[in-house]
C-alpha cells in the first residue's frame, strides 16, 4: 500500500507543529520524575497520529508504514517521551490481524527465541525484558509466533525500571494471562522486531538531526576570546564532521523506511539500525565536546537527545546485533556475491 | 530553531540503468582475466588502452553525450552504474576515466565545435586519454594562486610555467591546463582560463614523480614557450575559474568515493569463510551497514544531480565520509583477517593485499578536495562562516 505524497506531508506538519509545541522540556522532565504527560498523550490521541500506519476499517488513519517512520523521525526531533513507536506498530500489526486497537498508548511485547512468548487459548505465557513504556500503558501487544495478542496491563505482573532516557524499560511477566483479543498474524516475530529497529532508527535519524541544530546554533551564540566558537576553523570541522554522521543515519533511516513501504527485503533494516547505533556515540561525543561544560548540565536540553540515541542504539537490537546478522549473511553468500547484495539491498544466492 | 539543511532524499536508479548494470557485469566477467586478489589490486587504477577500446566499443565512454559525438544520450544514471561496475570489479579503467568523467564533459560544455568534432568522437572510441592540468607547486587546495601563465601571441597563447601531480601526462593525448591569461597572481579567480594542450606539442617536458607505492602515475608537466592555438581555448577568456570550481563540485560524491578499494571487504569475507565467528560477523557486518549507506547517500546525490540540482554540500559530505570509510576499510580488515582467517594459508596473500589498500589510502582524502577544504565547505553549509 503507497502512501501518496500529500498524505506523507500532512501526517509530518501536524506532527512537527504538535510535537515540536507541545513536548516541552518540562514534560520531558517531569515525565523523567514519574509523571505522565496525559495531556500531551491525549493531544497526540486526537490527531490520530500513532494510528498513522493502521487500515481505516480497524479505526486507523489508513497511511502505511512509511508514514508512521516519517511521524517518527519528528517525534525523535523533539524527544516525544511517549510510546509512539510501540504504540503505532502494535496497533499496525494487530489491525493488520483484523484486530481494533484499543484506544491510549500501546507497549509492544516480541518473543525472543532465547525467551519465547506464548499465546494459546487466548492466554499469554512468557517474560519479556526491557519492554519500553509497559508501567505506563493500558495495554500490551503481544507479538509471538503466529499470533498477536492484545494484553490489559491488569492481567500480567510489571517489573518496573526506569531506563536512562528517563522512560521505563520493564520486565514483565505474563503467567497464563488473558488477553482481551487475539488472532493468527502473519508478522513474525522476527519481523515485528525488524519493524521496531526500523522504527528506533527513525527516530534516532530525528534525535540526531536536533543535536545538529542545537550544536550549530549554540556554536553561533557561545563567545569566548572575544568572538563566537563557530568562527573558530576547530569547532567548524568538527560540527562539519558531526554533520556527516548525521547525514549516514538520516540516508539509511529514510530508505529503508522507503523500502518496508514499497515490501522490500529486510537487508535494509539490518543496515540501517547497525548504521544508526555505530554512529551513535560518534555523533554524541562529537556534540557534547563541541559544548564544554554547559551541554552536559541537566538543565541544558542537549542530553535528552544524546541519552536518547545511547539508549536507543540498544533498543531492538544493537549494532552487534543486525550487524551479526548482516555480517552472517554476507558470509554465508560468499566473496562474490558481497557486490550483488549491496547494489540490491539484498543478500545475493 | 532552525535545522541545517542536508537532505538525503531516497533514490533508486531506473528499471533500465539496472538492466545496463547486468550487461557491464557480464561484459566485465567475460573480458576482465581470472586474476588472484592481489593481481586485482595492482590492476586497479591502472590503464590499459586495449581494455579502453573495449570499452569504446561496447559504448560504454561518453554514454551520456550527444550522438553527432558518438554518444548515446543517455543519462547521468547509466553512467553511474557503468562506474560503480568498473570499481567493484577491478576494471583496469585508468587511460580513459578522466576523458569520460571530467575532460569530456567540460568539451561539451565549454569547447568550440571545432573542438567537440575533433576530440569527442575519440574519447568516445577510447582512443583519445587526458590528464587534468591543476596544481602547481605552490597551488595545491588554493587553486586560485596558479602562476603558470599563457601569454597573446598571434594566432593562440604561450605557455611557461610547470604543473604537478598530473596523473598521467606520460600516457595522455591532452592535458586541460588552468592558465593565467591576464592580471597577477594578486587577481586571484580573475583571469584564468582554460586550455586544451596537445601534451605532443614543442615546449613541453614531462618527468615522472615516482609515489610512494613505487609506481609512477604522477608527474611534474614543464612548460617552456609551448604554443597553443586559439581554438583549444575552452570557452571565453576569463572564464577558467568558474569552469574548475563547477568541475569539483560535479561528482564529488560518485561512485569512486565509496568503492576504491572495496575488494579489501570481498577478500575478507573470502577469508574469513562462510562461517566465520561472532566478532568477524559484527565486523563484517558493520562494515557492510556503512558502505551500504554510504552507496544511499551517493545514489541520493546522484538522483538530484540528475534532477538539475546542485547538492554542493551534500556531495562533500559523502566524500567526506567515503573517503575516511576507504581508509578506514584495510586496517579493519587487516586486524580481523589476521585473526580470524578461516585458513592459514591464505594469510600472507591477504594481508599483502590489505597492506597495498593501506599504502595508497592516504590519498583518497588529499585527491579530490582534501578532508580540511571539505569540511570548511560543508561547515559554510551549516551556517558556521
Amino acid at each position: 500500500m503507497a502512501s501518496d505524497n500529500e498524505t506523507r506531508d500532512m501526517f509530518v506538519e501536524t506532527a512537527s507543529r504538535l510535537f515540536s509545541e507541545q513536548a516541552t522540556r518540562e514534560i520531558i522532565n517531569a515525565f523523567e520524575k514519574g509523571t505522565w504527560p496525559a495531556d500531551l498523550w491525549k493531544q497526540v490521541e486526537e490527531t490520530g497520529l500513532p494510528w498513522a500506519a493502521v487500515p481505516e476499517n480497524v479505526g486507523g488513519a489508513g497511511g502505511n508504514v512509511g508514514d508512521l517512520m516519517a511521524v517518527l523521525r519528528e517525534a525523535g526531533r523533539n524527544a516525544v517521551p511517549l510510546p509512539l513507536a510501540e504504540t503505532g506498530l502494535g496497533a499496525m500489526i494487530a489491525g493488520e490481524a483484523g484486530l481494533t486497537p484499543p484506544s491510549g498508548p500501546l507497549a509492544l511485547a516480541i518473543s525472543e527465541s532465547g525467551a519465547p512468548l506464548r499465546i494459546e487459548g487466548g492466554k499469554v505465557s512468557g517474560k519479556a525484558k526491557r519492554v519500553a513504556f509497559a508501567s505506563v500503558c493500558d495495554n500490551i501487544v503481544v507479538v509471538a509466533s503466529g499470533q498477536v495478542a492484545i494484553v490489559p496491563k491488569s492481567a500480567v505482573k510489571i517489573d518496573v525500571k526506569q531506563g536512562q532516557t528517563g522512560e521505563p524499560y520493564d520486565d514483565v511477566s505474563f503467567d497464563a494471562a488473558a488477553a482481551s483479543a487475539s488472532a493468527p498474524s502473519k508478522v513474525s516475530p522476527e519481523r515485528a522486531l525488524e519493524l521496531a529497529a526500523l522504527a528506533r532508527t527513525n527516530q534516532m535519524t530525528g534525535a540526531a538531526d536536533r543535536i545538529l541544530a542545537i550544536t550549530t546554533q549554540y556554536s553561533k551564540e557561545r563567545v569566548q576570546f572575544g568572538r563566537s566558537i563557530s568562527t573558530f576553523q576547530a569547532i567548524q570541522h568538527m560540527l562539519a564532521e558531526l554533520s556527516t554522521y548525521v547525514a549516514a543515519v538520516a540516508a539509511a533511516a529514510r530508505v529503508a523506511a522507503r523500502d518496508a513501504e514499497e515490501g522490500g527485503d529486510s537487508f535494509s533494516i539490518w543496515a540501517a539500525k547497525t548504521q544508526a547505533s555505530d554512529a551513535a556515540n560518534k555523533i554524541c561525543a562529537i556534540a557534547h565536546q563541541s559544548m564544554g561544560a554547559m551541554g552536559f548540565t541537566y538543565e541544558h536540553i542537549l542530553h535528552h537527545y544524546t541519552r536518547r540515541l545511547w539508549v536507543w542504539r540498544r533498543d531492538y537490537g544493537s549494532e552487534s546485533y543486525w550487524g551479526a546478522k548482516l555480517g552472517r549473511a554476507m558470509c554465508e553468500a560468499g566473496p562474490d556475491a558481497m557486490w550483488p547484495s549491496l547494489t540490491a539491498s539484498k543478500v545475493a544466492t | 530553531m532552525t535545522m541545517p539543511k542536508l537532505d538525503f532524499p531516497p533514490f533508486r536508479l531506473p528499471p533500465d540503468a539496472e538492466e545496463l548494470r547486468t550487461e557491464v557485469r557480464a561484459f566485465l566477467k567475460e573480458i576482465l582475466p581470472n586474476l588472484s586478489a592481489g593481481e586485482r589490486f595492482k590492476s586497479w587504477n591502472s590503464r590499459s588502452p586495449e581494455f579502453s577500446k573495449a570499452m569504446g566499443d561496447k559504448g560504454w565512454i561518453g554514454i551520456t553525450w550527444p550522438k553527432k559525438y558518438g554518444g548515446a544520450e543517455k543519462s547521468f544514471l547509466h553512467r553511474y552504474v557503468i562506474t560503480e561496475e568498473l570499481l567493484a570489479n577491478g576494471a583496469p579503467a585508468g587511460s580513459h576515466w578522466v576523458a569520460d568523467r571530467q575532460s569530456g564533459p567540460n568539451i561539451l560544455r565549454y569547447g568550440s565545435e571545432e573542438m567537440k568534432d575533433t576530440i569527442l568522437p575519440r574519447i568516445v572510441k577510447g582512443e583519445c586519454f587526458f590528464a587534468i592540468g591543476m596544481s602547481e607547486p605552490d597551488s595545491g587546495s588554493d587553486l586560485a594562486s596558479v602562476r603558470t601563465r599563457a601569454d597573446k601571441v598571434e594566432g593562440g597563447w604561450r605557455v611557461n610555467g610547470t604543473k604537478i601531480w598530473t596523473s598521467g601526462a606520460h600516457r595522455s593525448h591532452y592535458a586541460i591546463t588552468l592558465l593565467r591569461t591576464s592580471g597577477q597572481r594578486e587577481d586571484r579567480h580573475r583571469g584564468l582560463s582554460q586550455l586544451v594542450i596537445d601534451l605532443k606539442s614543442p615546449g613541453i617536458t614531462i618527468r615522472p614523480i615516482i609515489n610512494l607505492n613505487g609506481k609512477h602515475d604522477w608527474n611534474e608537466v614543464v612548460f617552456r614557450d609551448c604554443f597553443v592555438p586559439d581554438s583549444m581555448m575552452l570557452g571565453e577568456e576569463g572564464d577558467g575559474w568558474l569552469q574548475v570550481t563547477g568541475e569539483l563540485a560535479y561528482e564529488r560524491s560518485g561512485p569512486e568515493r565509496i568503492l576504491t578499494n572495496i575488494h579489501v571487504l570481498k577478500e575478507l569475507i573470502r577469508i574469513v569463510g562462510r562461517q566465520p565467528g561472532h566478532q568477524a560477523q559484527v565486523t563484517i557486518g558493520k562494515l557492510a551497514a556503512r558502505v551500504w549507506s554510504l552507496r544511499q547517500m551517493s545514489l541520493s546525490v546522484a538522483g538530484m544531480l540528475q534532477a538539475g540540482k546542485s547538492p554542493a554540500v551534500e556531495s562533500s559530505v559523502t566524500k567526506d565520509l567515503g573517503t575516511h570509510f576507504q581508509q578506514d576499510l584495510p586496517e579493519i580488515a587487516r586486524v580481523l583477517g589476521e585473526s580470524e582467517a578461516a585458513d592459514e594459508n591464505d594469510i600472507q596473500e591477504f594481508l599483502d593485499v590489505c597492506q597495498m589498500a593501506t599504502l595508497a589510502a592516504p590519498a583518497y582524502s588529499i585527491q579530490g578536495g582534501t578532508t580540511q577544504v571539505l569540511r570548511g565547505i560543508i561547515a559554510r553549509g551549516l551556517g558556521l562562516r
